[in-house]
């Protein structure tokens, strides 16, 4: 500890981590630590208390507020930013003490700082207990174990001799053995030190009792003050004392007990366990008036925050009250963009508000809202679902039409298109103001263009533009005509997107904003613009992730999942799926990553037990989801997968019904011709037209291969180049496309085409690779492709450190990385090989117009 | 008892209306009660962005602890030693 905290600040900064049970010395060896830093250094306290529903970003406010003074960080947005900036200014030390109580909005303002920590002069310092699965102090944690500066503690419990150490010889001379008291104590050094303190007395036969001991001699009274501290959170308010009747020689009196501290902020126990054992003490039913006594004081001192004005309401038993402050809590994190928190008050304020009001409607609905950004969705669709009966009974008929139209897009959010077509005809139908109506025709025209009805899309529009919102409706049916139009292959369809989407951030739309990328990005893949594709989520992913749009983000990075497939980035193409699957998000956003993490299997041979998993859940999806281009990439993956000698599959028999299908509907002529060539590789060929196919495919099926693979060059999908050379009649093409797939890293689409050129009675095949001699841009992940481009771009260490948040030290190592994997011996040789390399200028959008002529594919 | 000067910064006290003041001196009389000790807040003088109180107790630990309940800030809170005027110049020097 001292150590790590004696950086002089200028360098850079570290995160400590201090993990130890209740009572194990967390906070001990921190203020120890703190005692003995050096001069200069500033020390910030952000504490977590122990309510049920944390504050959101209550610490970082804490903090921020002993900064600045207070009214700073009131919202998620931007709080990131803004806090790292400010906690930087001087080399400080940032103590996150009981971190077990964080809320998941401060988690993320610290990810953001612990990203950055290497350049800033901060030691973050987080001291927790252990924490149950899915808490959002895991995330930071996570963060943390993946960074390669930190320094991670675990305070290990006493042994006999530290608790001899401790104790003295004082209890044993009563015949009571050290290893007794570490028995009973579990070697809690805490717990030790409450038995110390009580030399001569009878060894308790609990903990508990050995806090309460120190209680013994106390007056009622002052045991009833003892037990009303200990029903505040982590302290009691100072400003609360004048109207608790806790006058200061009663307080004194209270503070030889050892058991009570005063900080700055208020009256507080020496330890959480001495709390609890206190508050376990109280009496049944008296729990309840102590809440309520700390509550009436509360609202005296008129400055409570709304979370901990509800957790004493809620214990107090108080309806009314709870409902009240839970509401003003929710709206308070709501606005703090701390939905997971948002979530907990609503529910709480609608356990307690059980008529069927418009009052009860309108959280229902928020609640809703927050819940899906949660990316709970059967409980979103349950929340405004209720929200809807009541708008009915209530005969609202604007809510009615807001709660189907908002249940329409959860539905297809959960990938359910038949419930969403319903809601949102619902909606319309609904007799509603212009501002529902608009919103309700802007969603059926959205469902209409995914489902690529594009005439329907349109038709909607149309009807829609001469009763102009001010609402997203206009917006949202603006991007639907541009997604329309880039479906068809219109030129301008990519400008117009991204001009709404700017159009949408200006007015603070965000979420229309995302899902123009979203549906930019998605065409850009599908119709394999890769080098823009690139470029967009280059842009968009980091958009999502700073407005928080987890769909979009989920959505966009299932997207880069499936760019990383298709450029032959396996390592890159899986950390996204995986990245998205285990967000379990919505059905909508996992369905690609599904296909891409059975495509992957099938090609590496590595995890090929997860194939038919992976395949069952996107057919489940897919189904319905019913979109084409989802349906025929999925049986595209299936064939794929025979070729490859798994067992045929069910799921082709119906690939004539679907191609015919999908053949009437545009924007579909790369995944036709995906499944087209696939089945005729594995003999299921239709023998059908070519002409409409974009050119790679046409080429291959008319026995062009060498031709196809040159194409595919060009668009710079060496997997599918490489494949398709395999398949050439001559066999000098096919040779040489079993070396590129051995190139790849695709042992088992190598060892197939092996087989297969072996079976067709091929001679002089290329000898099969020895293992851990391939070195290609495969193996690099996400953060190595980053690093990768801009040595690409010549950037010397520090400029990397610079443009990526890292030191010179970190960013070296993923230089020497990145040399490792593409067997080069010089960054130099980075830079010559970029192109080849699919290196390529990264990052910022280019200009858009430049592509139009590349849309003739359509 | 003695007598403690309190200086309190805070900023904008000359625009304090009558109504704050009035919610001031409820709270710090409050705060004055609820000590259990003996106390006396003889009188605030408003000045720039400042408040200087005069308060009559025991310890001066006593006073910050008034300044806690009341939620008011104590920036220095000094021990009044002796007090002096004009008309010491007419007194005998010791």
């Amino acid at each position: 500890m001292e150590r790590v905290l004696r950086t002089d600040g200028s360098a850079s900064g570290t995160v400590v981590t201090i993990a130890g049970a209740a009572g194990a010395g967390k906070t001990s060896v921190v203020g120890a630590a703190l005692a003995a830093r050096p001069a200069g250094l500033r020390v910030l306290a952000a504490r977590c208390d122990p309510l049920s529903t944390p504050r959101p970003l209550g610490p970082i406010r804490d903090v921020v507020a002993g900064i600045d003074g207070p009214a700073s960080a009131e919202t998620l947005l931007g709080a990131e930013a803004d806090f790292a900036a400010t906690v930087s200014t001087t080399p400080s030390v940032l103590v996150v003490d009981d971190a077990q109580w964080i809320d998941a909005a401060s988690v993320e303002v610290l990810r953001f700082l612990v990203r950055r920590i290497e350049r800033i002069p901060v030691v973050v310092v987080v001291a927790y207990r252990d924490v149950p699965i899915g808490h959002a102090l895991l995330a930071l944690l996570g963060d943390v174990a993946r960074m390669e500066s930190t320094e991670r503690l675990t305070l290990p419990p006493l042994s006999a001799e530290a608790v001899r150490a401790l104790v003295g010889e004082r209890v044993g001379e009563h015949g009571v053995d050290h290893q007794a008291i570490r028995d009973l104590t579990g070697g809690n050094p805490f717990f030790v030190a409450e038995i110390a303190r009580h030399p001569g007395q009878v060894l308790p036969t609990t903990v508990r009792d050995a806090v309460l001991s120190s209680t013994a001699g106390l007056a009622p009274a002052e045991v009833d003050a003892l037990q009303l501290i200990a029903t505040a959170p982590d302290v009691l308010d100072n400003r609360l004392l004048p109207y608790l009747g806790l006058d200061v020689p009663l307080l004194r009196r209270l503070e030889s007990t050892g058991l009570l501290v005063r900080s700055p902020r208020g009256v507080a126990f020496r330890h959480e366990l001495a709390r609890l054992a206190v508050a376990s003490s109280i009496e049944p039913g008296v729990d309840a008036l102590l809440h309520l006594r700390v509550l009436d004081a509360w609202e005296q001192v008129g400055a409570g925050s709304d979370a901990v004005l509800t957790h004493h309401a809620a214990a107090g038993g108080d309806v009314e009250r709870t409902r009240r402050y839970a509401i003003l809590a929710a709206a308070d994190a709501t606005a703090a963009g701390a939905h997971t928190e948002a979530v907990a008050f609503l529910s709480l304020a609608l356990e307690h508000l059980d008529d069927a009001t418009a009052q009860r409607a309108t959280l229902l609905e928020q609640l809703s809202t927050e819940q899906y950004m949660v990316s709970r969705l059967p409980a979103a669709l349950t929340s405004i679902d209720e929200a809807l009966r009541i708008r009915e009974l209530l005969g609202d008929r604007d809510g009615v039409s807001v709660a189907h139209d908002r249940r329409a897009v959860v539905e297809y959010y959960s990938a359910q298109r038949r419930e969403a077509e319903r809601h949102a005809d619902a909606a319309a139908a609904a007799s509603a103001g212009p501002e529902a109506l608009a919103s309700a025709h802007a969603t059926r025209a959205y469902l209409a263009y995914r489902h690529l009805d594009v005439d329907e899309a349109r038709a909607i529009a149309d009807a829609q533009r001469d009763r102009p919102t001010t609402g997203a409706a206009d917006l949202r049916l603006a991007i639907t005509e541009a997604g329309a139009d880039l479906v068809e292959g219109r030129a301008s369809a990519r400008t117009r997107l991204v001009d709404a989407a700017n159009a949408a951030l200006s007015r603070s739309f965000d979420e229309v904003a995302t899902t123009a990328y979203s549906n930019l990005s998605a065409f850009d893949v599908e119709h394999r613009r890769l080098d823009d594709a690139e470029a967009v989520l280059a842009t968009s992913i980091p958009m999502t992730v700073d407005l928080d749009i987890a769909l979009c983000r989920q959505w966009q990075t299932g997207m880069r999942s499936r760019l990383h497939l298709l450029r032959g980035r396996w390592a890159a193409s899986a950390e996204d799926a995986a990245a998205v699957l285990d967000d379990q998000g919505a059905p909508l956003t996992a369905v690609w990553p599904h296909i891409v993490a059975a495509l992957l299997a099938i090609r590496t041979g590595a995890d090929t037990t997860r194939v038919e998993a992976h395949l069952a859940s996107a057919e489940q999806i897919a189904r319905d989801l019913d979109e084409s281009l989802v349906t025929l990439a999925l049986r595209s993956a299936v064939a794929e997968g025979v070729w490859h000698g798994r067992a045929d599959d069910a799921r082709l028999d119906d690939v004539a019904r679907r191609l015919a299908d999908a053949e009437q509907r545009p924007g579909t002529q790369w995944a036709v011709g995906d499944l087209r060539v696939w089945l005729a590789r594995t003999g299921r060929g239709d023998g059908g037209p070519t002409a409409g196919l974009p050119e790679p495919y046409r080429l291959e099926l008319d026995g062009a291969h060498a031709d196809a693979a040159r194409a595919w060059r060009d668009l710079g999908a060496p997997y599918d180049a490489a494949v398709a050379e395999v398949h050439a009649r001559d066999a000098a093409t096919a040779a040489a496309g079993l070396a590129r797939l051995d190139a790849l890293d695709v042992p088992a689409t190598a060892a197939r085409a092996r087989a297969m050129l072996t079976a067709r009675g091929l001679r002089a095949l290329p000898s099969r690779p020895r293992p851990g001699t391939l070195a290609n841009p495969s193996g690099l992940t996400n953060r190595q492709l980053d690093v990768a481009r801009l040595v690409a771009q010549g950037l010397t260490n520090a400029e990397l450190a610079t443009a990526l948040y890292i030191s010179a030290k970190t960013a070296d190592h993923h230089v020497s990385a990145i040399l490792a994997k593409l067997g080069l011996s010089s960054r130099r040789e980075i830079v010559r090989n970029a192109a080849s390399l699919g290196l390529g200028r990264p990052g910022e959008m280019r200009d858009v117009a430049h592509v139009d002529g590349a849309l003739g594919h359509a | 008892m003695h007598t403690f000067i309190i200086e309190r910064n805070v900023p904008g006290a000359s625009q304090l209306s009558h109504e704050d003041l009035v919610t001031i001196a409820r709270t710090s009389n409050l705060a004055v009660e609820s000590l259990g000790l003996p106390y006396e807040w003889v009188t605030t003088y408003v000045a720039g962005d400042k408040l200087y109180c005069l308060h009559r107790t025991d310890e001066p630990e006593t006073v910050r602890e008034h300044a806690r309940r009341g939620g008011f800030p104590a920036d220095l809170v000094a021990e009044v030693v002796a007090e002096f005027g004009p008309q010491t110049a007419g007194e005998v020097a010791a």
